[in-house]
């Protein structure tokens, strides 16, 4: 920088010690020359805009359902980093890493940034949408398709309202890691599909495969009330977890007591602990207990492999300490009697006296027509019929990649060439994008104004507000709000002509109900503004309530294994990549995953019994094969997992997606087994049956775990208590 | 002095606590963790990668260990011979433990790594010449090396993921060594906002990255020199103190062992190898295993 | 020349526990002025005629020294709130330049004067509030220290050398606490208050 400085780098270059002296050299992050960084000020200056001090805007993170609220600080017009919005009911200030990603999802090199037709041409917008009105000319109502993944909000009445327009019922939703066979149970023994859970108010929870502190429903939510729990904030004591599920998950790891119940015996073992719990001297009616007296323990323990003992000490706790709280998540659930597995658990909490104490009523916010489409894979089956049949020939699709998350099974990538014209609209080229015949590109999460409502609410109900964190970094992206609302312009011009972008369309709409949203005495300005500086809405709530009253659950017997696929296939979903849409983000490939520490790749988890059977070390690529399909990825010799089972983790293997995501690891989906829930015909992901084989080949398994592979090579580095009924609440 | 005489008189010659006739007058910033509400998530993690200009490196060069996460997640597992890990397993969020007489300091040979007047142990970039020996010499290896230079790597900060670099902390060369900071520039500023008003930053005022981020508020982090402060409430109630090797509620107590801790008192804190002497400013609290089911 | 710089990059590593070893073989700090290559900027500023034919306090226009870590460049609303008033000059060339901008909404690029190396912390609001507000010294005194005497120059250009040693220079010395105190304090000298 100065050019009589003692100049230490150049000291060092004659040494030949010179790549140290990089930093002057003009690498474009530490230029020190006079005149030649440029320093541009502000036109006209908001008061509030200092440079080199940042400013925090609220909105909500889009990285998945939960609807986390966000705030994001800006400095000099970039955004650089989100936090959890304190305002929030659902995160209380605290966000995970996959929200802290959510800027990598914004700076993404690979985002697509102009319209383009399925050759790669480019296009201006007003072509784009031309395209779309020509398309649709002619074309009936039952002729067009609308793919999306969850929706909830403005976005989803807006995209009802064009669908009317366009006589059209075929919206799917579609989530390929949904809790949807749980709604349905939730719905038939609570009356209500998402019923509020008071983890922090339990003596002890047993989940059932919920991987609440991962990827479940809510997770920062939950993990919040799980430090509650543990720290005997609200259930006098520290509280004790129980997770019983074949596949360790980030829960599963975190529990008092881990236990590898034999895939699909959930419901089993529920019923098995409500007949131990009557014999115990728990009540329990007494048609409900003559529907589990088949239930003893020496069968339940032969049919689960949980030892008899341990069911004898769970009830003994489970009757010791109330309440308690028992959950049926995604590891209960992927079987064809996933529905029952649910039910039976449900009955469990029933006949331990919890709904009402730590099953409560939720909070929901009193606007259904902006409540959250709760979809699952039902919609992606139906979706796939419709084009198998050839009944669509405008297909649109938004958040949703079905290309790749289908199950091979469905022949999705050939039937999806039936329809004469496929739009998607997308922030990079997925996939599903990929195959589409014109893509519209939709701006980032930090550039789109939108409204979100929670699934799962947590405290006041609220409707999250979306909003801008900084200017679109590409000029021709458009919100998916802005899309729709000039699609269904195009077919009612009159009733949206008062709007002309989104923004005033959410505004408008938002401002309109102020009367009901608290902002009774305020005028709109004043209303708007106060809303977008909290990021949120309060609603109130709407009433809801939960029926008590449990009916008995009868479950199918045992299916015979297939002798030729003697392993089951147990997909992960890991808690930063969920259901791949996230696998084009670089902090979340290199951040390991929990259990196994690997990066940067997929794997299979195989019990060391079963690894030395088939003769398989770590590193070893090896090829999973089911009736539907195979992959080939490096094995893992993983404690944690039941020796009949293997796991792979869902969210890599992409063949598109960008730079960081394109032919890392390998795709799970395309290989599961035509498998469904036989109530509500979700796919049963847990119904694979696969056999594994060696190829031969060996490769060294990245990851964070070192050559201890998880000893502590006898020092005390994590520490660890073995206590019984402590209570932490009194610590500082 | 010989090798024989050093060796004997070992405890005599090595360091007792560095400050102990200089305290910290205002600021001595330490942090407790809480392994039974840590779930080893990762977000703390990811954050510190958005906060601190962190390059993800690739496959290629994690498989090398040269990744450069400053906070990293440790997984254990029970050593205890059993088939299932039906305990779950142990995660140890793991960072630079801003050690008070900490090994890395004394083996830089040109003075880059030194300690602050508000007990951190600080990494001066510009001064670093990438000798490596701090690293060689830290007992937790939480010292990453930048082997190559990361804003030229296509993988790091391909345009326009470069607008997300924090301003407030540099973008490391290739061939210097750096660490976790304690979030240096958030207690920059919290300590620059206390002064205009004429006060000491207060507890709370400043959180690091990865404490904000925690979903279950594993991570406290504050002044040890403000007795009103959470975490040196929290080191007063585990008897841990800053200055000494071994702590009094540990006499007689083989805890430096791994393995299930039946503790009498009942108090989680502990320091890792605190038997080394380097007196870090990190306490963990041991996680709670219940048997009872 | 080789052969010394090999043996005396040993010596440091040898030395580098012992202070005494480096305070003696400090170089001289090298305090006089040192002026930076002339910079061309968008439109000609002159200084001199702001801050010493009008008398313009340099905060009324840099105003972000007293309230961040950065002076800033004043937005060009700023500029405007004079100049569009200011009739006798508004047909000569730099001032159309300046409305072309203002009538356009374009920001000015100026090239960058005072540049610090990234792995360096300045904060002028600390240095405005130790010398401006409690020794009670004159702005443009104070602002000079780093920044040269402004008001004699057209276009800005360094002139200081604003290397660390001379950094240290000024924190090395003993400055009063207030305008009337008799203590006296030094700057920070931790690696970290200035380098991040």
């Amino acid at each position: 920088m100065i050019e009589n400085e003692f100049n230490r780098r150049d000291f060092l270059k004659v040494l030949g010690w010179g790549g140290a002296a990089v930093a002057v050299s003009g690498c474009g992050f530490t230029s020190v020359q006079d005149g030649v960084e440029n320093v541009v000020s502000y036109v006209e200056a908001n008061e509030y805009m200092i440079p080199g001090i940042g400013v925090y805007f609220n909105s909500t993170c889009a990285q998945c359902d939960a609807a986390c609220g966000i705030t994001g600080k800006v400095r000099e017009g970039r955004v650089l980093k989100l936090e959890g919005n304190a305002a929030s009911s659902i995160n209380r200030g605290r966000l995970c890493g996959l929200g802290q990603a959510g800027v990598q999802a914004h700076y993404n090199p690979d985002r697509v940034t102009e319209p383009r037709t399925g050759k790669g041409e480019k296009l201006d917008w007003e072509k784009a949408l031309g395209q779309v009105k020509e398309k649709l000319t002619g074309v009936s109502g039952d002729e067009i398709a609308f793919l999306t993944g969850n929706l909830s909000g403005h976005l989803k009445v807006l995209l009802g309202n064009y669908m009317d327009a366009l006589g059209s019922k075929n919206h799917f939703v579609y989530d390929a890691v949904a809790p949807a066979v749980m709604r349905a149970s939730n719905k038939k023994a609570y009356g209500n599909e998402m019923p509020a859970l008071r983890l922090d108010k339990a003596k002890v929870i047993v989940s059932f495969g919920a991987d609440f502190l991962g990827s479940w429903v809510s997770p920062v939510n939950f993990s919040q009330q799980y430090a509650q729990f543990r720290k005997g904030v609200n259930n006098g004591g520290r509280g004790v977890l129980v997770q019983i599920e074949p596949k360790m998950t980030l829960t599963g790891a975190n529990a008092d007591r881990w236990i590898p119940a034999n895939p699909g015996t959930e419901g089993v073992l529920a019923l098995g602990l409500i007949n131990a719990l009557g014999a115990a001297g728990v009540s329990i009616p007494s048609d409900i207990a003559a529907s589990v007296s088949a239930y003893g323990v020496e069968r339940v323990s032969k049919d689960t492999g949980v030892s008899a003992e341990q069911i004898q000490k769970l009830a003994a706790v489970l009757k010791e300490r109330s309440p308690s709280l028992v959950i049926a998540g995604g590891g209960a659930e992927g079987y064809a009697h996933g529905s029952q597995n649910a039910a039976a658990v449900a009955l469990l909490n029933q006949v331990l006296g919890n709904v009402g104490k730590t099953v409560e009523a939720p909070s929901v916010v009193p606007f259904p027509q902006l409540a959250p489409t709760a979809g699952g894979t039902a919609g992606l089956k139906a979706f796939n019929d419709g084009l198998a049949a050839g009944k669509f020939k405008v297909v649109f699709t938004l958040g949703a990649n079905p290309v790749y998350s289908a199950p091979a099974f469905m022949k999705l990538a050939d039937n999806l060439k039936k329809a004469a014209f496929k739009v998607a609209l997308a922030d990079a080229i997925d996939e599903t994008a990929a195959q589409a015949d014109l893509v519209l590109p939709l701006d980032s999460a930090m550039e789109s104004w939108g409204t979100v409502v929670a699934e799962y609410q947590a405290g006041d109900a609220h409707i999250g507000i979306q909003q801008p964190l900084m200017e679109r970094l590409y000029d021709n992206t458009r919100s998916a709000g802005d899309i729709l609302l000039s699609l269904v312009k195009q077919q009612k011009a009159d009733d949206y002509k008062a709007f002309e972008d989104y923004y005033a369309y959410l505004r408008g709409a938002v401002v309109q109900a102020k009367g009901s949203l608290g902002g009774a005495g305020m005028d709109d300005d004043e209303f708007w503004s106060t809303v977008l500086s909290s990021g949120m809405v309060k609603t109130g709530n709407a009433s809801s309530s939960l029926r008590t009253s449990a009916s008995a659950v009868t479950l199918p017997a045992a299916a015979v294994a297939d002798a030729a696929f003697p392993l089951r296939l147990l997909p992960y979903v890991q808690p930063s990549m969920r259901d791949g849409r996230h696998a084009n983000l670089p902090w979340l490939q290199e951040s390991p995953d929990p259990l196994t520490t690997i990066v940067w790749d997929s794997w299979v988890e195989m019990h060391p019994k079963t690894a030395a059977k088939l003769g398989i070390v770590e590193g070893d690529i090896v090829e999973v094969t089911s009736k539907s399909g195979s992959i080939k990825a490096q094995a893992y010799i993983f404690p944690g997992i039941h020796p009949d089972a293997v796991s792979v983790p869902f969210g890599n293997g992409h063949t598109e997606l960008g730079r960081y995501a394109k032919g890392v690891g390998a795709n799970v989906f395309q290989m599961l087994d035509p498998v469904f829930d036989q109530e509500t015909g979700e796919l049963a992901i847990n119904e694979t049956h696969v056999k594994v084989s060696k190829t031969g080949k060996r490769v060294i398994v990245v990851k964070e775990e070192g050559a201890a592979g998880g000893s502590q090579a006898g020092k005390k580095i994590a520490g660890r208590l073995a206590s019984n009924n402590v209570d932490l609440s009194k610590e500082v | 002095m010989s090798v024989s005489n050093l060796l004997q008189n070992w405890s005599a010659v090595r360091h007792t606590h560095p400050v102990g006739d200089a305290p910290h007058a205002e600021y001595k910033w330490a942090m407790a963790i809480d392994l039974d509400a840590c779930t080893g998530c990762n977000a703390c993690s990811v954050a510190c990668y958005a906060e601190n200009n962190l390059p993800a490196v690739g496959k290629d060069k994690f498989e090398h260990g040269q990744q450069m996460h400053w906070m990293r997640i440790e997984r254990y597992w029970d050593e205890d011979g059993r088939d299932m890990p039906d305990q779950g397993a142990q995660f140890l969020p793991m960072m630079c433990q801003h050690c008070e007489a900490a090994p890395c300091e004394t083996v830089c040979p040109v003075g880059a790594t030194n300690h602050t007047a508000d007990g951190l142990n600080s990494q001066v970039y510009n001064r670093c010449v990438g000798s490596r020996y701090c690293s060689a010499n830290c007992p937790f290896k939480v010292r990453y090396f930048n082997w190559y230079s990361y804003p030229d790597q296509e993988i790091s900060w391909p345009s326009p993921m470069e607008q997300q670099l924090n301003p407030d902390v540099t973008v490391r060369t290739k061939g210097v060594m750096e660490k976790c900071t304690f979030c240096v520039q958030r207690l920059t500023v919290a300590k620059h906002n206390a002064r205009n008003e004429g006060r000491l930053v207060q507890d709370g005022e400043v959180q690091t990255a990865c404490q904000q981020a925690c979903p279950t508020s594993a991570i406290s982090f504050g002044n040890l020199v403000d007795p009103a402060s959470k975490v040196a409430k929290q080191w007063k109630a585990q008897q841990v103190e800053l200055a000494v090797d071994k702590q009094a509620k540990d006499e007689g107590d083989d805890s430096h062992e791994v393995g299930e801790h039946h503790s009498t008192t009942k108090l989680r804190g502990y320091r890792i190898f605190e038997e080394l002497r380097a007196y870090p400013s990190v306490m963990y609290l041991e996680r709670v295993r219940e048997s009872a089911v | 020349m080789r052969h010394f710089l090999r043996l005396s990059i040993l010596l440091i590593g040898l030395f580098s526990g012992s202070s005494s070893f480096a305070a003696d073989t400090l170089p001289p700090v090298n305090t006089a002025d040192d002026l930076g290559p002339q910079v061309d900027q968008p439109i000609e500023f002159p200084h001199n005629r702001h801050a010493k034919d009008m008398g313009i306090n340099c905060m009324y226009c840099h105003t972000y020294a007293r309230r961040a870590p950065v002076a800033g460049i004043p937005p060009l609303q700023k500029c405007m709130g004079c100049h569009n008033g200011i009739e006798s000059v508004k047909d000569k060339p730099r001032i159309k330049e300046l409305f072309k901008h203002w009538d356009e909404k374009k920001p000015i690029a100026w090239k960058k004067v005072h540049d610090l190396p990234d792995y360096v912390r300045f904060n002028h609001e600390r240095h405005v509030k130790r010398f401006i507000v409690q020794q009670d010294k004159p702005v443009q005194e104070v602002c000079g220290y780093c920044h040269g005497d402004v008001k004699e120059g057209t276009v800005a250009r360094r002139q200081k050398p604003l290397s660390m040693g001379w950094c240290v220079s000024c924190h090395e010395k003993a400055h009063p606490t207030d305008k009337t105190a008799q203590a006296t304090a030094q700057g920070p000298n931790d690696c970290w208050q200035c380098h991040k």
